[in-house]
């Protein structure tokens, strides 16, 4: 009876450690995957807040020829009131151009040596109703007779944006991959566990024992794993948050950058994410075991 | 309360395991399924709990047709049969009580009932004095018994037993015959599946016969072999 019990020990724990194993592998793929997830929408609250705070100031700079007439100034004032998208049109004359550079650039002296009003163009500085649009604005009144040049701010947002948006994407497609990934594994350690467990689930099913409640407890268990990997996703972001995030915060004052109210914002959506993802990988694992 | 009706099965290599069965089970009966090894008993058992679906034919068992039994009702259909195999299939990490048990905890039943029940049927097959021991601190007989109790303890209505004794010898096969005697006098329908002569020989019951797939012989009051 000493040998048997012996070798019923040692098959538990190989078997034990095997699991373990997995579940270790497990977890650590699911905090990959749903740290980058967490990376992404991060990375996208971020557009979010740089985008309303852009296009909030965000204005429409049409800049006049010097030989703009009367007339054609006129009816360029009267055609931009008229825009639906127009929430408020200013003249700059090239004397309040002037005024306005030499207060910006007030201590480069010899900056403002080589200015005067003539060379400065008069404007007209125009703010959006929808800020978004500032494309379809300036389109309009590019190539207008009496318009020189038609300045966007929002070229240069785009480019920002599209910098953002591309680590966006690439790391939601990464984690994704690892999401798919991460279902396999949880998919194999409920099919290994339920192996281990046939024996008993064969004489649930023979007594009766519906299949929800032989189900549940191998459900249980890919679940722990998914939450378990995305309460450690979310504490790398939280890290990563007061470490890095913070320090970026300091270099750069012109916008807020993400932070730990972010981040717990983003947890939730990670542990549905991972309990979901979780739950389904393992109720499609065990679907051979409950086979009638 | 067991009907079959032109039922066929095979399997996927070809070989026909049951041909063109057509019998009725009575409430309260004792029916013994006799054949060779590979006549097809195993089979027949299967398709009872629905544990195989028939090729043709139908099934009807404790008021329950189970060709085309969705797959969510098969529970309920085992909780009305009791199941006894040659291997006994207990749990060897719990306690013959903990076996017993089991049945009953993963149907639901409340821990005060499966705590009233549990010793009482364990009385019935003569285990109480046993009811913390191990499965392999038991002889076979008494696993077997074990088993027997599990079965029961739910009071099915169908007792089905595939080679009961197959792993026992003559002496405690006699003992678990007794038991499955007593149960069946308590109303229970028993179908039990053996190759083993000597009982059936002597129980003197129903006894339907399998060759090769093919149901050649149904005896009220019958012994094994022919003319005998």
């Amino acid at each position: 009876m000493a040998p048997r019990f012996r070798y019923l020990l040692g098959e538990l724990g190989v078997g034990l450690r095997r699991n373990l194993l997995m579940t270790v592998a497990t977890v650590v793929t699911v905090t990959v995957s749903l740290s980058l997830l967490g990376a992404g929408l991060l990375t996208q609250r971020q557009v979010d807040i740089a985008r309303q705070l852009f296009f909030q100031e965000v204005e429409v700079s049409i800049f006049l020829s010097d030989d703009i007439s009367q007339q054609q100034r006129q009816s360029l004032e009267r055609a931009l009131a008229d825009h639906p998208n127009v929430e408020h049109v200013q003249y700059e004359s090239k004397e309040q151009a002037y005024a306005h550079f030499q207060e910006i650039f007030s201590d480069n002296e010899s900056l403002l040596e080589g200015v005067s009003p003539k060379i400065l163009p008069a404007s007209f500085r125009v703010s959006l109703e929808d800020p978004q649009q500032f494309a379809e604005v300036a389109g309009a009144f590019r190539g207008r007779p009496g318009v020189d040049e038609v300045a966007d701010q929002g070229q240069y947002l785009d480019r920002f944006f599209a910098i953002l948006n591309g680590l966006r994407n690439g790391a939601v497609a990464i984690a994704v991959l690892q999401l798919a990934a991460a279902s396999a594994l949880i998919f194999n350690t409920i099919r290994v566990t339920a192996f281990a467990r046939r024996e008993q689930t064969g004489i649930m099913k023979l007594v009766g024992a519906t299949n929800w409640y032989i189900r549940l407890p191998f459900m249980l268990e890919g679940i722990v794993a998914g939450v378990l990997g995305a309460l450690l996703a979310g504490g790398l972001l939280l890290l990563a948050s007061v470490t890095i995030l913070s320090g970026v915060g300091q270099q750069i004052q012109f916008i807020p950058i993400v932070g730990t109210a972010e981040v717990l914002g983003v947890i939730p959506v990670l542990l549905v994410v991972g309990a979901v993802i979780a739950a389904v990988s393992s109720f499609l694992s065990l679907r051979r075991f409950l086979a009638v | 309360m067991i009907k079959l009706d032109h039922v066929t099965k095979s399997y996927k290599a070809g070989a026909t395991a049951l041909a063109d069965i057509s019998l009725e089970v009575d409430k309260g009966e004792f029916v013994f399924l006799v054949g060779a090894s590979g006549s097809g008993k195993s089979t027949f058992i299967r398709l009872l709990i629905k544990d195989e679906e028939p090729d043709t034919g139908d099934i009807v068992i404790a008021g329950k047709r189970l060709v085309g039994m969705k797959n969510w009702k098969v529970p309920a259909l085992r909780r009305e049969l009791g199941c006894v195999f040659q291997d006994f299939k207990l749990l060897d990490n719990k306690t013959v009580a903990e076996n017993v048990s089991f049945a009953l905890e993963v149907i639901g039943k409340p821990r005060n009932t499966i705590n009233k029940t549990v010793p009482e049927v364990l009385k019935v097959v003569g285990l109480a004095h046993k009811h913390a021991a191990y499965p392999h601190e038991l002889s076979g007989g008494e696993q077997q018994r074990v088993s027997i109790a599990r079965a029961f303890v739910n009071h099915p209505r169908i007792l089905l037993c595939d080679e009961p004794t197959g792993n026992l010898d003559p002496t405690t096969s006699v003992g678990i015959m007794k038991l499955l005697d007593r149960i069946n006098k308590t109303g229970t329908t028993v179908l039990m599946a053996t190759h083993d002569q000597h009982i059936v020989d002597s129980m003197r019951r129903r006894v339907v016969e399998l060759e090769d797939g093919r149901m050649v012989r149904d005896q009220r009051r019958g012994v094994y072999g022919y003319g005998a």
